[in-house]
């Protein structure tokens, strides 16, 4: 065998962008994997792939608007490869500073031919020649003319979604939520304060050359940026924390829990909720966390082990059936459902392009079947926390609704249990609705519902 | 010490399987020699017997970036392999060319040592591929049967 090439990273970059992009595989799942099986990459080549693949991911509709200026074959009619191959090398150009022009153009007409389409190198080389030497020819579509438009070129967002999210905020709350997607995305953790004061835990990271900031609502949460590998920080192996999102502690804040209380978490996985309502209850009570396949239960287990708590167990049931021995039984049940995500596209761009009308539908629906379902596991008096990850309102405040008119349930006031800065005039009536650039976090909905004797 | 010609794709030999060796006799021994002395003059990190012509179950690595760790194994048998990689390979006998081959991550060989004692290799990544390769070899298989994508001419992408 001779010694082994240097693959390009390019190449690599190209071929997760078409799994991603044409396969409608997720990104972060593509990307693992690939960058998994080079295991003999170095680190800054890894970086860069990573780099070039969600920058390209986040900026697609803006790529391609740029792109469509420049060429008559429109995007939708290139070829997968060269269309894929064009968005990124136009990426390169406009967004990735340390690439030399030249470098970007070079490069995506050599992979045109390796890959194949030498009698196309010349339309890649054209079109990219094109953009570098006339860059005055981006017009972006007027914010006072066409706000629509605009919004969606701007930020890489369908126009359904824009339109979809204007009907429901207004135009400034949709412009800073698109704006927070492009921020950068630090780490959000919560210290498990059985094991760990926050402030010795801060310590002890930092000491791993961690940079530690406070968090923005919580006392016991941080955020950490400037690690390398998270899984081998020794704070992390001791169980001293866990990745979870401050809108997603606000759960455990708002459950109320009291000691020797019975817990289910319908949809636990990966497990932050209900591990953190089993470190509230200090030892005591119980927390029963499910989900739907053992592969996910398995992620549960895991963090269960590490965070060392014997309080909490796990179980593989759908939160769609009913499972009889749990009705009337819990003090809490926890729903924290399926949702359209559209309050973290920052995080998961694919969000922004995979998503639709007709599945925000079905998603509406599943919710509710699944709050049907549920809502039999409740106590009387006993409480359920419906929460999810987005901002539209029909799968929020419109379903909790629905709920309250189906169900013998009804909204109790969240005012002293959220920190002061997120008090308002829908706290007081038992929900909150967190939204990426008006609050500091992830958009994030929770609602709490108390059944009625 | 010798250099020994390579015998490159279109030669039937490649594509021959090879027999096991009974035991250690002279001809074996500077035939060892030989196939590292070829190998690290070719820049390469593997041969196998059968690419000089030789169709007896000998293969010769060394991955080691310094060249001063080759790993002779007589015999050769992959016991467990895992774990996959996707990545550029290859081979002394398809002079010019590389192509993707997907491979596991880690293979286990045992084999017996130039002194015909038993010994096994572990190895993970570049190790485990060039396990793998220089095996196939003893088996009449190339890597260029299993690319993925096609071959391209070694430096066009660099």
């Amino acid at each position: 065998m001779t010694k082994t090439i240097n693959s390009n990273t390019r190449e690599i970059a190209l071929g997760i962008l078409m799994e991603i992009v044409e396969k409608n595989n997720f990104s972060h799942q593509v990307l693992n994997r690939t960058l998994g099986q080079y295991q003999a990459l170095e680190k800054q080549d890894r970086a860069f792939i990573t780099r070039l693949c969600e920058g390209t991911i986040e900026r697609l509709i803006t790529l391609d608007f740029i792109i469509n200026i420049y060429s008559n074959v429109k995007v939708n009619k290139m070829k997968p490869l060269i269309r894929n191959l064009l968005r990124m090398s136009v990426y390169q150009l406009r967004y990735m500073n340390q690439v030399p022009d030249s470098a970007a153009c070079n490069e995506a007409v050599k992979l045109a031919k390796k890959k194949g389409f030498a009698s196309l190198s010349g339309f890649v080389n054209g079109v990219l020649r094109n953009i570098i030497r006339n860059p005055e020819k981006v017009i972006f579509p007027e914010e006072a003319k066409e706000p629509v438009k605009f919004l969606s070129v701007n930020y890489s967002v369908p126009e359904w979604m824009v339109n979809h999210l204007l009907s429901q905020y207004e135009y400034s709350v949709v412009k800073a939520m698109f704006d927070s997607s492009f921020e950068d995305k630090k780490t959000s953790i919560r210290c498990n304060l059985n094991q760990i004061e926050p402030k010795d835990l801060k310590v002890s990271l930092e000491k791993s050359g961690v940079k530690v900031e406070e968090g923005t609502f919580l006392p016991f949460a941080f955020q950490i940026s400037e690690y390398n590998f998270l899984e081998q920080l020794e704070p992390f192996l001791q169980g001293q924390f866990l990745v979870q999102d401050e809108s997603s502690m606000l759960v455990g804040v708002i459950a109320g829990v009291k000691q020797g209380d019975y817990v289910i978490d319908v949809c636990a996985a990966p497990g932050g909720k209900a591990l953190h309502i089993a470190e509230l209850l200090q030892g005591s009570g119980h927390v029963d966390s499910r989900d739907v396949s053992d592969r996910k239960v398995a992620l549960i287990h895991d963090n269960i082990k590490r965070l060392k708590l014997n309080n909490i167990t796990t179980k593989v049931q759908d939160a769609m059936k009913l499972e009889e021995e749990s009705i009337g039984k819990a003090d809490l049940v926890i729903a924290d459902l399926p949702c359209s995500g559209l309050g973290i596209i920052g995080k998961k761009p694919d969000i922004k392009y995979n998503m639709t009308k007709e599945k925000i539908t079905q998603l509406v629906q599943v919710q509710r079947d699944i709050l049907n379902n549920v809502q039999n596991y409740v106590k009387p008096d006993g409480i359920l926390i419906f929460s999810t990850c987005t901002v539209n309102k029909e799968e929020n405040i419109e379903n909790v609704r629905w709920f309250l008119e189906h169900f013998h349930f009804q909204l109790e006031s969240i005012e002293d249990m959220v920190p002061e800065a997120l008090r308002n005039k829908t706290t007081k009536e038992g929900y909150l609705q967190l939204i990426p650039g008006i609050h500091d976090s992830d958009g994030f909905f929770i609602a709490r519902l108390k059944k009625c004797k | 010490m010798a250099i020994r010609n390579i015998r490159t794709i279109g030669d039937t030999t490649l594509t021959k399987k090879s027999k096991e060796i009974t035991e250690i006799t002279p001809k074996i021994k500077v035939l060892i020699e030989d196939m590292l002395d070829t190998m690290y003059e070719a820049q390469g990190v593997g041969l196998a017997a059968p690419q000089v012509g030789i169709l007896k179950r000998l293969v010769v690595i060394d991955v080691s970036a310094e060249g001063d760790s080759p790993i002779i194994l007589i015999n050769p048998v992959i016991e467990e392999t895992s774990g996959e990689q996707t990545g550029e390979e290859g081979c002394l006998s398809v002079p010019g060319k590389s192509g993707t081959v997907t491979r596991p991550n880690y293979a286990k060989v045992t084999a017996l040592n130039e002194n015909m004692e038993e010994i096994t290799v572990e190895g993970t990544e570049l190790l485990a591929r060039a396990l793998c390769h220089e095996i196939d070899h003893l088996d009449g298989v190339l890597y260029v049967e299993k690319v993925i994508g096609g071959l391209h001419k070694v430096g066009e992408d660099d």
